[in-house]
């Protein structure tokens, strides 16, 4: 097993660790504030090019290892979770495009997507469908013009804010999850109604709603075969939970260099917070999490990279980082007291953005299911 | 017009510095290396430069370890055409850089040569300076504003008290300062295409030169640790410390 990471990938790791501490780290605390949707940070890394970086050069990427990608995303989230959010929310939608697209739809749109001009959205989740998704009830069905789809879609990061919206429905009710197909529908497009931004916990910056959809599309618009909606939805998801990996870790490493930074300079009882043992077995415990959930991220990425599949590692990767980031951020609070608990610092946004990395891209339950199923396969 | 921009790899600005516990130097070992940021000022000024029309190609320099390359790679993808690396693993101190820059210069005829001021490791500021006088070019230091204008070139340099706007013939050696410009960040598609842009390695015996230090290091030591402050009862237990602890008033 090699430990050493490429000279791109730290060359990428790099670029993104400037851009972060930069542009990122300047707007992350008035977007939290404020609640206002994190546009300026999201183009900055647009003009940049790491829009692209899920996305080989033939559609305007730019051919970077998962690895690469990965250790972007932890340092993009490393400053600002909720534009890592934003950005791996395109992903999932320029995945879609780029796994059951036809390579008409393929060069048509994801040269945009990758130069920062068109933003994604990926609409699955309904408010009865979130873990099981073959139970949606948004159908698409045949009609003059094309399609006509009608239904609700929920928690859709983006949403209002994309440019174009990847919507899974059904388009044969009988045939359960193989019954569902994707379709390309332009933010646009007449009957498409959006919620306000749901007011959430965490990741305030990175916004999601709720999307009334009765809309008329045209047949062009159906993403590939019709039917493959469900495998290509999973395979998304198997990629995008190695963001959610990535994601988490950077958010843990925020927490615990600023708790690690803080216990030397906090003195308590005659000496720094890093000298009482108790607080060291925090820091320990902390580091430890961090350390294991970037090599599990580190793997599941390199699986990703080997071409074969990777379910397993993903849904490994997620969970333990995502899990990890809930008791890494819990105790930055912790040894921080009542300076943990106040928005002075941004230890208590930490602690609230990642909350959601336990539920959003399948819950933390689901990973457990998709864990279990394969190792007893 | 060709440019020549000389960059160094340094330690990463970000990277609190730790002394080995012999003294003997700095601890380089798992530290975050980077583009010295006056070298990255100069590198910008040759890319705008090339974006104005003035420069017609980017050739960036570097003495140094094999690792450096790592440096020209980012000059590279910010923007410079090509790159030299004169290979060493010595000490490289400013008047061993300077030489290799002077050989080069002779053998590229640049029309330009860009140089930060000073690299933020040992803040020597003298190799632009140096260069200069191996190579007889007129030379404008501490530039925060640059203009070509025909065969001439206006500096405006920062000095003590103000600005000196100096004219300078080309071909010259301008060595940049802070305020000259904001570096854009690297794209991640130049990123990737700047590793195929031409990179040539030279020794400095290829280039008949000696780069090695003839100074010796014998201490590197960390600054003292700041003492924690006292509160004073009066204005007379003030002034009777500063005359007799510290020493600062009589």
């Amino acid at each position: 097993m090699h430990f050493d990471f490429t000279e791109d990938e730290l060359a990428f790791q790099d670029a993104a660790r400037r851009v972060s501490a930069d542009v990122l780290k300047a707007n992350a605390a008035r977007y939290d504030d404020t609640r206002d949707f994190c546009a300026e940070s999201l183009r900055a890394l647009g003009e940049l090019g790491f829009w692209s970086m899920n996305l080989p050069s033939e559609y305007g990427g730019v051919d970077i290892s998962s690895i690469g990608m990965s250790l972007a995303v932890e340092e993009i989230a490393y400053h600002c979770a909720a534009t890592c959010s934003s950005l791996t929310a395109h992903f999932l939608a320029t995945d879609s495009v780029l796994v059951g697209g036809t390579e008409e739809q393929k060069q048509a749109l994801l040269p945009q997507c990758a130069t920062g001009e068109k933003l994604g959205a990926f609409a699955l989740t309904e408010p009865g469908a979130g873990s099981n998704p073959a139970e949606m009830r948004t159908k698409a069905v045949r009609c003059e013009q094309g399609w006509h789809i009608t239904g609700t879609k929920h928690y859709i990061t983006n949403g209002a804010f994309a440019d174009f919206l990847v919507v899974y429905a059904k388009t044969d009710e009988d045939l359960g999850h193989r019954g569902i197909s994707a379709f390309l529908v332009d933010r646009d497009t007449a009957g498409l109604a959006f919620s306000q931004p749901e007011k959430t916990l965490g990741l305030r910056g990175s916004h999601i709603y709720e999307i009334g959809i009765d809309c008329v599309v045209p047949e062009s618009v159906l993403l590939g075969k019709e039917g493959a909606g469900f495998a290509t939805a999973m395979e998304v998801l198997d990629r995008g939970r190695v963001e959610v990996a990535a994601m988490s870790v950077g958010i843990s490493r925020a927490a615990y260099d600023d708790t690690l930074a803080w216990s030397q300079e906090r003195v308590v009882s005659g000496k720094p917070l890093c000298r009482h043992q108790g607080i060291q077995w925090m820091l320990a415990e902390m580091h430890t999490q961090l350390e294991a959930a970037k090599l599990v991220t580190y793997k599941a990425a390199a699986a990703r990279d080997s071409g074969q599949r990777f379910s397993l590692e993903s849904a490994v990767a997620k969970l333990f980082a995502s899990e990890a980031a809930a008791k890494v951020t819990d105790q930055a609070v912790q040894i921080h007291g009542g300076y943990g608990y106040i928005g002075d610092l941004p230890i208590e946004r930490y602690y609230r953005d990642a909350r959601i990395t336990r539920i959003f891209e399948g819950t933390s339950e689901i990973q457990k299911i998709i864990i279990g199923r394969a190792i007893t396969a | 017009m060709k440019v020549l921009a000389a960059v160094k790899r340094v330690i990463d600005y970000n990277v609190k510095i730790r002394v080995k516990p012999d003294n003997s130097d700095v601890d380089l070992t798992n530290v975050k290396m980077a583009l010295n940021p006056f070298c990255e000022i100069a590198v910008e000024e040759a890319v705008r430069l090339k974006e104005k029309g003035v420069a017609s190609e980017i050739v960036a320099v570097t003495v140094g370890p094999k690792a450096a390359q790592e440096q020209l790679r980012t000059a590279l993808a910010l923007g410079a055409d090509r790159a030299i690396h004169v290979e060493t693993d010595e000490r490289v101190e400013s008047l061993g850089a300077a030489k290799a820059l002077a050989r080069l210069v002779e053998e590229e005829q640049p029309g330009l040569v860009i140089l930060g001021k000073q690299a933020i490791d040992t803040d020597n500021n003298q190799t632009g300076q140096m260069l200069a006088a191996l190579t007889g070019l007129p030379q404008g230091t501490f530039a925060s504003e640059v203009k070509v204008e025909g065969e001439t070139l206006q500096v405006t340099r920062e000095i003590d008290g103000g600005l000196q706007t100096v004219e300078l013939s080309l071909p010259a050696i301008v060595t940049t300062d802070l305020r000259l410009n904001e570096p854009r960040y690297a794209k991640l598609p130049d990123i990737m295409k700047a590793k195929k842009k031409p990179m040539d390695v030279k020794s400095p015996a290829e280039l008949g030169i000696e780069v090695a230090s003839k100074v010796k290091l014998l201490k590197v030591e960390p600054p003292a640790e700041r003492q924690g402050g006292v509160k004073v009862g009066s204005v007379d237990e003030l002034v009777d410390k500063l005359k007799n602890e510290a020493k600062v008033i009589s």
